[in-house]
């Protein structure tokens, strides 16, 4: 009994020395969080970033030369590369004493800076990824990935066939642009890296599982096998938005209906409900997120939508409501 | 250069001193390797860490539990005998009470353990071994402890018992390893005690039989034979004697000294021999004192009175009759010891607790009666031993008891005491024959010690008329003549009748008493010191006793 006691106190004291000993300082101070992915990737990796930061989201900027192959595939290289500096990302934004919520990785081809891969992750998804609180499969669904074209370039190019069809003096096209781009994005589809210049907003919450919920529907819609062969979806968008002092989840829907489809309308469009209201459940469950007021589902087509609250979407999610029961 | 003390430390603990550097070194890479992690891979390792250790440890016990049950018969086979460790230990001198001879022979001991350059330089004899002879309970380890203490030396302690195996060579061994490891103190404290208790164990005399039946126990004394004389051998590298050989071995044992090996018990081994006593009046009263002290004790509580009832009692029956006395105050709802709590602790002791047995009227009456007899001619013709108690509620596997006790220890028994003990057990077969005309299975006990003290006075002590000195029993028994038998055993036999013969007339002309005797116990069931001598006071008998 006395050697037991002894030992566990031996454990204790050890536990402790390591715990005083390592001390509790993080790795990469806040105030130090650019200098500290700029000097890894550099260091590691041998990429050079530039990082930004605001609120609570970081942003990566990374310049690749050869970003896709002809089949418009990421080059094996500019994945890796990518990967690398996610992974880097991640590290610090695990091992600072600032909070980061989100960090976003944004890639372009040099020789074509339009063309962007935006990557949008979630840091405590990443910490419950490492704890296996979630599977990698899950993890995977709650990042954000995006290949478009820059809203930046868009507009630059629409500013300049105003000026060259319009037969303008081109002198005010500077002045003109620098007003058009004065305006700091407002959706997580406005952020880019665009002349020299990071387009970044602090990236929230609940736009953010707007948009995973959004993401993940499409990507529902492309591979569940019934909604494949019933639906071909042209879009699908989520919002985050404050109506009549209401904060709703709004997801719209634009999906034909495949010719060889049996069922009805209406039957689809319940259908298109259950499926969006399902996947948004469980998102809004597995974030534990109770800030909202509702979940707003509009079909396009059809023009039909469906609003269900918290407890109904709860009930709903636990299967103790059915889609009819909450009245469309 | 390093201190003796620091080497001695090297030499005893390197294994215990090699694993606690291992385990720093552990310590150490483990905070340089959570360092270079990053903080939050560190947070979590330290965060997982008591979990990892749990897990680690569990795993460690099922393996452990699992191998010792499956590859080697249990746990049983962990034990180690031969953990030996050295302590020193703070028995003060003052701590040992009630051996007040004893101490004074006990202190020359440790002067001459102290003294040892100085007996050395006049040519005297270094003390190698202190043999203590004595009772159960005295204190024989107290006082080696005590010892210890006043000579400023750690103390290594093992029971005989541990040196004995039923493999050959084990215990010798195990001598082997105790003397090691006690030179190996005396080589950093200048001196170390080995307290060997139940030293009858190994040191009984050897037998040297064809068979070998008893090698272990020879193999193992003699192994103490060798270390022992082994001590006065070692000297340093310039030709002094070294610290290694200050070992002095304490033994001690309740054995008859005869039954102890003679070269055991030669100068050079065990050179003084210390005889422990129980305890006399005045020692018992101040154990008295400094048991009672430990519990709440009444202020008025007459110490003296319980040493003279507490006759014979070792230290260690005095401290659990206190014990006992703070359990039956506590029983019967007072906060503090009083005389009657001791008493009752005493009896419980001595005579056994009550017993719920539901006798007949007529075995209760023949009970009153038989205890009747015992008391009236313990009281009349005993010459030194008190009536504290008659009872018939049974106890242990009596069913009435007459307590009694001397009023001071008595070392030799003149033959009227043996005759007043014979006479005082047969009193109760006497007293139920008068009353009932029949006896009881009730008597056995008491024919049986009435029989062997006229035995052994006959036999042994030449105390028959017949004049037959000497003793008997030493003579083999081929070579008595069977007339001798017989005329020595008439002669135990005269005895025995004529102490029943004068019981009888004792009976007869105390019938007054005998009866108020039997009648108070039969409504009472129990009968006090002091109400009994209030009965016989009643019938003008005093209580005039004294040790001769």
């Amino acid at each position: 009994m006395v050697r037991t006691k002894k030992f566990l106190l031996l454990l204790i004291i050890n536990y402790t020395l390591c715990a005083i000993l390592c001390g509790c300082t993080s790795t990469y101070p806040g105030d130090k969080i650019r200098e500290s992915i700029v000097k890894i990737c550099k260091q590691e990796y041998k990429s050079d970033v530039l990082v930004e930061t605001t609120g609570r989201t970081m942003v990566i900027y990374l310049p690749l030369s050869n970003l896709m192959d002809f089949s418009f595939a990421l080059t094996k290289e500019a994945s890796e590369k990518i990967n690398d500096v996610i992974f880097s990302a991640a590290r610090v934004a695990l091992s600072t004493d600032a909070r980061i919520n989100f960090y976003c990785v944004i890639a372009h081809d040099i020789k074509m800076p339009e063309l962007q891969i935006i990557i949008i992750k979630s840091v405590e998804d990443v910490k419950r990824l490492f704890a296996n609180d979630i599977s990698r499969g899950e993890y995977m669904k709650r990042m954000l990935i995006d290949l478009r074209w820059s809203p930046q370039a868009k507009k630059e190019q629409v500013v300049k066939e105003v000026f060259s069809r319009m037969n303008l003096d081109p002198k005010w096209q500077d002045q003109v642009m620098t007003d058009f781009f004065k305006s700091e994005p407002t959706s997580l589809g406005d952020i880019g890296y665009w002349d020299n210049k990071f387009y970044i907003k602090d990236i929230t919450v609940p736009e953010f599982l707007a948009e995973q919920i959004a993401n993940r529907v499409k990507l529902e819609f492309r591979e569940g096998k019934i909604l494949k062969e019933t639906f071909l979806l042209k879009s699908a968008r989520g919002v985050y938005i404050l109506r009549k002092g209401k904060h709703l989840f709004r997801f719209d829907i634009f999906a034909e209906r495949s010719t060889y489809g049996t069922a009805g309308t209406i039957e689809d469009s319940d259908k298109i409900f259950e499926t969006v209201l399902s996947i948004a459940a469980h998102v809004i469950h597995g974030y534990h997120f109770k800030d909202y007021d509702g979940v707003e589902v509009f079909d396009q087509k059809e023009g039909r939508s469906i609003e269900v609250n918290p407890e109904e979407l709860e009930a709903f999610r636990t299967k103790k409501l059915r889609l009819n029961e909450i009245g469309v | 250069m390093i201190p003796r003390k620091w080497k001695m430390y090297i030499k005893m603990y390197w294994v215990k001193l090699a694993i606690v550097a291992a385990i720093l070194s552990v310590i150490v890479l483990a905070v340089v390797g959570l360092n270079s992690l990053e903080s939050y891979y560190r947070n979590i390792t330290l965060a997982t860490m008591p979990v990892n250790l749990l897990m680690v440890a569990l795993n460690a016990v099922i393996f452990v539990f699992m191998y010792m049950t499956f590859m080697k018969g249990g746990f049983s086979k962990l034990s180690n005998k031969l953990r030996v460790h050295g302590d020193f230990v703070d028995v003060k001198w003052s701590d040992v009470i009630g051996m007040e001879n004893v101490k004074e022979e006990a202190m020359e001991v440790v002067q001459l353990i102290k003294d040892r350059a100085r007996v050395k330089k006049i040519g005297g004899k270094i003390l190698r071994g202190i043999l203590m002879f004595g009772p159960p309970g005295c204190g024989k380890t107290y006082l080696a402890k005590a010892i210890a203490t006043e000579a400023g030396m750690p103390f290594v302690s093992m029971s005989g018992s541990e040196f004995v195996e039923i493999f050959v060579g084990v215990g010798a061994a195990r001598v082997r390893g105790l003397f090691k490891k006690a030179r190996e103190l005396a080589y950093g404290y200048g001196g170390c005690i080995i307290f060997i208790d139940e030293l009858d164990a190994i040191a009984r005399k050897r037998v040297f039989s064809a068979f070998g039946g008893t090698e272990e126990t020879n193999s193992t004394q003699n192994q103490l034979l060798a270390e022992m004389d082994g001590l006065q051998e070692i000297k340093d590298k310039h030709g002094n004697p070294s610290p290694e050989q200050n070992v002095i071995v304490i033994g001690a044992t309740n054995a008859p000294e005869d039954t102890i090996d003679r070269a055991l018990r030669r100068p050079g081994r065990f050179d003084r021999i210390v005889y422990i006593e129980k305890p006399g009046l005045e020692d018992r009263e101040k154990l008295f004192t400094y048991y009672l002290s430990k519990v709440e004790a009444d202020k008025s509580l007459d110490v003296s009175r319980l040493a003279r009832k507490a006759v014979y009692k070792s230290p260690a029956d005095i401290e659990n009759i206190v014990k006992e006395a703070a359990l039956v105050a506590t029983k019967n709802g007072r906060d503090k010891v009083i005389l009657e709590d001791v008493s009752e602790a005493m009896e419980r002791i001595d005579i056994g607790l009550k017993r719920k047995l539901k006798m007949t009227p007529h075995e209760r009456e023949a009970t009153a009666c038989h205890e009747a007899g015992h008391a009236v001619v313990l009281y009349i013709l005993h010459p030194t031993n008190d009536v504290f108690k008659i009872s018939i509620i049974p106890r242990k596997d009596t069913l009435g008891v007459t307590y009694s006790q001397p009023k001071e220890e008595l070392y030799s028994h003149t033959k009227d005491k043996l005759l007043a003990d014979i006479k005082v057990d047969l009193a109760g077969y006497v007293s139920e024959k008068m009353r009932f005309g029949v006896t009881s299975t009730g008597v056995s006990g008491d024919f049986k010690d009435a029989m062997r003290i006229a035995h052994f006075m006959v036999w042994s002590l030449g105390m028959s008329d017949a004049g037959f000195l000497g003793d008997y029993t030493v003579i083999p028994e081929s070579q008595i003549s069977e007339d001798m038998k017989e005329k020595l055993n008439e002669e135990t036999d005269k005895i025995f009748k004529q102490c029943i013969k004068e019981v009888e007339e004792l009976l007869l002309k105390e019938k007054p008493i005998l009866e108020r005797l039997i009648s108070e116990l039969l409504s009472k069931e129990e009968l006090e010191y002091d109400e009994v001598e209030a009965i016989f006071n009643e019938f003008g008998k005093t209580h005039i006793k004294s040790a001769w």
